[in-house]
C-alpha cells in the first residue's frame, strides 16, 4: 500500500524534498475544511500545526529530521491531554478546558517532530460504540461518502437518501479513525478500553492497535477504566504502526503501570514462511448476532493461513461469555471513582448553584455528564457499596483472572496468535443505531474486542474486505503479552495478502497530487 | 471511591513501640523510661478543607494540602496521664525530625494528635473513650488529657455515663467541648487504586537475587542508613562529654541545644562536665526568661566559649563571669574580655601584690586579727 505509507512514500519524499512539511500540513488542513462534514474534528489547531510543520522544514533543510515521524501530520484524540490546546472529552463538563501539560505519548509524538492538526472527536468520556454520544455530535464514517458504498447503497424507501443514511465509524475513538481513513492524517491516538480503538478501526477500513497494557504510558490519557485503558494507535497500514509504537512505548515514571523494562523499536520482517506459525481460532468468538459475512471472511482467512503452511487449531476460552457482564461491574466501579474528581472546584464546568457545596457538586455533574456517564457512575456507585462488594466487584476480579487464565492456557499449548472478528457486522446507518441505547450497543458491539483489555493483551485489526454493502469489514489479531512484534509481523503478512482496497472519496481525490498515489488494488473477497 | 487514597485493609506496619523518657519528679533529676506499643503505621493521603463562612453564606475550599502523604500513628492505650502523652509524643517529634520525615511542628498542623482517653478502676476493663481533637502543642495535649481524665472521673462520680464521642480542645478555657456531630456513618465505597501496583517490602534474606535495588525496597538497606535516633544520640552524648542522662535530655529536647554545647566544648579547655552547667542553667534560664530559641540567642557559642576560657585560666572568678554573662546577653557587640577590662573584673594574678594587700587589709584590722588568732 504505497500511498499509505509513511516510510516509503511521504517520509522519503519529506527527506527528499519533493514535498515539504508545511505544504503536507497545509494540504491536511485543507482536507480536513473539506471533510468537515464528517465531524471527525473537535479542534483544528491550524496556527499551532503550521508553526510545528515550519520547524520541522527548518530540520530537514538543515538535513537534521528528528526521525521518520519528524514533519508527519498526526491527530489526538480529544481525551488526551494538549498543552495550550482545548481538551474536552467530548463533554460539556471539559468544554473550554485547557490543559496545562501534554500527554506523555502526546509529548514523545512532538519530540519526533510530529505535526499535531488537531483533536478528534468521541463518544463523551470515551464511553460508547458508536461516537455517536458526545456533545459536539456524530462523528460519520468516510465511507458513507465512498463510491463503494454508494454504487451498493439501496434505499428501502422514497425517503431514504445517501445523505441521511450515512454510517457510524464505532467508538469511541470515531474521530480518529474517520480522520486517519479520510487521509487528512497519516496517524491518529485513540485509546482503547474495552474495543474503542479496534472497532471504529474496523467500520472505517484501517489499522487499529491494541498495544500491551503497560508498554505505553497513560499519563495524561483522561482514564476511564485504569486497569484496562491503553493509547491506540491508527494508521493505514501495520507498517506505519509499528514505527508509531517504536516512538511511543517504554517506562514513564508518571505511569507506575508501565513496565520498568527498556523498549527496544523494531522495524518488521517481511514474513515470507508462515509454517512455523501457529494460529488459535476461539470458537467461543463465533458469537450470536456475528454476521454470516463475517463469519464467511474470517474461516476464509483461517484457510489463507492454513493454504499457506501456517498451522490453524480451533481453541477455547471458555469464560468469554461471562466477560461482558464482569467488565460491566469492573468498568463502572472504576469510572464511579475515576469520575470523582469532576467536581467544579478545580477545572471544568462549575454550576451556579451555590447554597452549599453538596449541591454545587450535584448540579454540576448533573449539566456536566451525559446520560452514558451518570448512568456509569450509578451503577459503579451501587457496585462498590460495603454490602455489594464481595458479590459484585470482588467476585468480577476473580471472573476477570479467570478470563485472562484462559488465554494464558491456550497461548502455553504453542498458539501464536489468535484470529478472530472484530466487530459482528459492518458498519450500521446512525438511524438505525440510535434506536438502542448506548448500554444495549456497548454490550453487543464490545463482546469480540473487551476479552483483551481484561487480560491485557495486544490486539490488532486488519481492515481485511469490503462487504456486501461496500463497507470495511476487519479481522483481529490477539496476541501474547509484550510480544507485539510477533503480532505486528503476522498482521503484516495477513494485510499483503488481502490487499485491502483504497477508498474513493471525491474530497481526497480534489486535493490529490501525487502524494496520495491512487491505485487499483485487487480486493480480498 | 472519590479522591482519597488510604491504606485500608493492609497497614505498612504493624505491632511496634516507643520508647520515651520521663521525668519522675519535676526536678529533672531522674529518668524513668516508658513503652507505649504501636499497633500499626498506615499510608494516607491528605485531603483538601472546608472552610464555612457563614456570614458570607460561603464555603471556601482549600486544596493546598491535598494529596499530600500522610503517616498514621495508632497508638494503644498504654498511657496514663498528660504526661506521659507528651512525652510520648514529643519523643515521637524528635524521631520524626532526626528522619526527617517530617518537621512535625504542631500549630503548623504538620504533625496532628487526636487523643482517645477513658477511665476505668483497677482490674476492671477499660471505660468508654471521648477522641479529643483540635490539639495545636505538645504543653495543650497534656493539659487536654488531664482535663479530660479530671471530667470523666466527675462524671462517673456524679452517677453520669461517659458517651462515645468526638470533643474539641478548647485551649483558651482549657477544657474539652462536644463537637459537632459527623453526618452518620459514611459509606466510603473504596475499591482498590489501581494505579499503585502493589507494595513488597523486601528484606536482606527475601531479596531475590539480579533484582535492580532502584526499583525494589530493601528494608535492611534502609536500616543500615538510618541517622542516629534520639536515644542512640543521648546515650552518645552521656558517654563521650561525661554528661547525666537528664542532662543529655534536656540537650535534645531543646532545639539546636546540643549543637550549641558540642560547639562550646570545642573552643574551650573547660570539661563538658562544668559547661554543662552553663549551658543548663545559665544559657537555657536567659532563653526560657525572654521566650527566645537557641537559634535567637543573642549569646553566640563562640562568646561563650571565650568567656569559659577565661573562668578556665582563673583570669576572673566565677561570680565575675556571671556579671559578663549577664552583660553579653544585652548584645551590644562587646567581647568578654572587653567586658572584664571596662568592669575592671580580672582577678589579680601577681603573688606578690595579692599578699600586699592581704598584709594591708590585716594592717588595718589589727584587733580583728588578735582575735581571730586567739580563739
Amino acid at each position: 500500500c504505497p500511498e499509505r505509507r509513511l516510510r516509503s512514500q511521504v517520509s522519503a519524499a519529506l527527506k527528499e524534498g519533493r514535498v515539504t512539511p508545511t505544504e503536507l500540513c497545509q494540504r491536511c488542513l485543507a482536507l480536513i475544511r473539506s471533510t468537515k462534514f464528517l465531524n471527525a474534528y473537535i479542534t483544528v489547531a491550524e496556527e499551532t500545526a503550521l508553526k510545528q510543520a515550519e520547524e520541522s522544514e527548518e530540520r530537514y533543510k538543515r538535513g537534521q529530521p528528528l526521525g521518520i515521524l519528524d514533519g508527519i501530520p498526526i491527530a489526538v484524540k480529544d481525551n488526551f491531554n494538549t498543552a495550550g490546546i482545548e481538551t474536552t472529552c467530548a463533554s460539556n463538563m471539559l468544554k473550554g478546558y485547557i490543559s496545562p501539560y501534554n500527554a506523555t505519548v502526546v509529548q514523545k509524538l512532538l519530540d519526533h517532530g510530529a505535526v499535531l492538526l488537531g483533536k478528534t472527536n468521541l463518544d463523551e468520556f470515551a464511553m460508547g460504540s458508536g461516537s455517536t454520544d458526545g456533545v459536539f455530535g456524530p462523528v460519520r464514517n468516510p465511507w458513507s461518502y465512498s463510491k463503494q458504498y454508494k454504487e451498493k447503497f439501496v434505499p428501502k424507501s422514497h425517503s431514504e437518501d445517501e445523505e441521511s443514511n450515512w454510517v457510524i465509524t464505532g467508538g469511541s475513538s470515531g474521530g480518529s479513525a474517520a480522520a486517519v481513513s479520510s487521509f487528512t492524517c497519516f496517524a491518529a491516538l485513540g485509546s482503547d478500553t474495552g474495543g474503542s480503538t479496534r472497532n471504529p478501526a474496523a467500520h472505517c477500513g484501517v489499522v487499529g492497535l491494541k498495544p500491551t497494557y503497560g508498554l505505553i504510558s497513560r499519563h495524561g490519557l483522561i482514564p476511564l477504566v485504569n486497569s484496562m485503558d491503553v493509547p491506540g494507535i491508527l494508521t493505514r497500514c501495520v507498517d506505519d504502526a509499528a514505527v508509531l509504537l517504536g516512538s511511543l512505548a517504554g517506562h514513564d515514571p508518571k505511569d507506575s503501570t508501565t513496565i520498568q523494562d527498556d523498549f527496544k523499536p523494531f522495524e518488521l520482517p517481511n514474513l515470507a514462511d508462515v509454517s512455523k506459525l501457529s494460529i488459535g481460532i476461539p470458537k467461543e468468538y463465533h458469537a450470536p448476532g456475528l454476521s454470516s459475512e463475517i463469519l464467511a471472511l474470517w474461516l476464509k482467512a483461517a484457510d489463507l493461513f492454513k493454504n499457506a503452511g501456517a498451522k490453524v487449531v480451533e481453541v477455547s476460552l471458555p469464560h468469554t461469555r461471562y466477560s461482558i457482564v464482569c467488565y460491566h461491574v469492573l468498568c463502572t466501579a472504576e469510572v464511579a471513582s475515576n469520575m470523582a474528581r469532576f467536581d467544579g472546584l478545580e477545572y471544568g464546568h462549575r454550576s451556579d448553584r451555590k447554597d452549599s457545596t453538596e449541591s454545587m457538586y450535584a448540579a454540576t455533574r448533573r449539566e456536566g455528564f451525559n446520560d452514558v456517564v451518570r448512568g456509569r457512575i450509578l451503577s459503579g456507585n451501587y457496585f462498590l457499596l460495603k454490602q455489594n462488594y464481595e458479590k459484585y466487584f470482588v467476585k468480577a476480579q476473580k471472573v476477570r483472572r479467570l478470563i485472562a487464565d484462559d488465554f494464558v492456557k491456550v497461548f502455553r499449548s504453542g498458539v501464536d496468535v489468535l484470529l478472530t472478528p472484530t466487530t459482528l457486522s459492518d458498519a450500521a446507518p446512525y438511524m438505525e443505531f440510535i434506536q438502542e441505547d448506548n448500554r444495549t450497543r456497548s454490550a453487543q458491539d464490545d463482546i469480540l474486542t473487551q476479552a483483551a483489555n481484561m487480560a491485557g493483551l495486544p490486539a490488532i485489526n486488519v481492515p481485511t474486505a469490503l462487504s456486501e454493502r461496500g463497507l470495511p469489514v476487519g479481522l483481529q489479531f490477539i496476541g501474547r503479552s509484550f510480544q507485539e512484534k510477533q503480532l505486528l509481523t503476522v498482521a503484516k503478512w495477513f494485510e499483503k495478502q488481502v490487499q485491502f482496497p483504497v477508498i474513493q472519496l471525491e474530497e481526497v481525490k480534489r486535493h490529490d497530487n501525487g502524494v496520495f498515489q491512487h491505485q487499483k488494488s485487487a480486493s480480498f473477497s | 471511591a472519590g479522591y482519597q487514597i488510604t491504606q485500608q485493609r493492609v497497614p505498612i506496619a504493624v505491632d511496634g513501640s516507643l520508647s520515651y523518657s520521663l521525668c519522675i519528679d519535676n526536678k529533672m533529676s531522674q529518668m524513668v523510661t516508658k513503652t507505649v506499643r504501636i499497633k500499626q503505621i498506615q499510608l494516607e493521603q491528605d485531603s483538601g478543607k472546608s472552610l464555612h463562612d457563614d456570614t458570607r453564606c460561603q464555603t471556601l475550599v482549600d486544596l493546598n494540602r491535598a494529596g499530600v502523604g500522610l503517616m498514621e500513628v495508632v497508638m494503644e492505650p498504654d498511657m496514663c496521664c498528660g504526661e506521659e502523652a507528651a512525652a510520648a509524643v514529643r519523643e515521637l517529634q524528635l524521631i520524626l525530625q532526626t528522619l526527617g520525615s517530617s518537621q512535625a511542628v504542631m500549630a503548623e498542623g504538620q504533625l496532628r494528635v487526636d487523643a482517645n482517653v477513658s477511665v476505668h478502676h483497677p482490674g476492671e476493663p477499660y471505660g468508654v473513650r471521648t477522641e479529643v481533637k483540635n490539639i495545636n502543642s505538645i504543653r495543650f495535649l497534656a493539659k487536654a488529657v488531664d482535663y479530660e481524665i479530671q471530667r470523666q472521673i466527675e462524671e462517673l462520680e456524679n452517677g453520669g455515663t461517659i458517651l462515645n464521642e468526638t470533643r474539641a480542645f478548647d485551649s483558651k478555657l482549657g477544657c474539652t467541648v462536644p463537637m459537632r456531630d459527623k453526618e452518620g456513618k459514611q459509606d466510603y465505597r473504596f475499591m482498590p487504586e489501581p494505579n499503585l501496583p502493589p507494595l513488597i517490602l523486601y528484606d536482606a534474606k527475601s531479596l531475590p537475587a539480579n533484582m535492580n535495588h532502584q526499583q525494589v525496597i530493601n528494608i535492611d538497606w534502609i536500616q543500615e542508613r538510618l541517622p542516629d535516633l534520639p536515644s542512640m544520640k543521648r546515650e552518645k552524648l552521656v558517654e563521650q562529654y561525661g554528661i547525666l542522662p537528664e542532662h543529655s535530655f534536656t540537650l535534645l529536647n531543646e532545639d539546636g541545644l546540643a549543637e550549641f554545647f558540642e560547639s562550646v566544648v570545642k573552643q574551650t579547655q573547660m570539661k563538658p562536665k562544668k559547661v554543662i552547667g552553663w549551658i543548663l542553667n545559665d544559657l537555657l534560664s536567659y532563653l526560657k526568661q525572654r521566650s527566645l530559641t537557641v537559634k535567637e540567642s543573642p549569646v553566640s557559642s563562640f562568646l561563650l566559649a571565650d568567656l569559659l576560657n577565661l573562668l578556665e585560666k582563673k583570669e576572673i572568678s566565677s561570680t565575675a563571669a556571671k556579671q559578663v554573662l549577664a552583660e553579653l546577653w544585652k548584645g551590644e557587640g562587646k567581647t568578654p574580655l572587653e567586658i572584664v577590662k571596662e568592669q575592671k573584673l580580672q582577678l589579680l594574678q601577681d603573688q606578690k601584690e595579692l599578699e600586699q594587700i592581704c598584709q594591708a587589709v590585716i594592717d588595718g584590722q589589727e584587733n580583728e586579727v588578735i582575735m581571730m588568732v586567739l580563739g
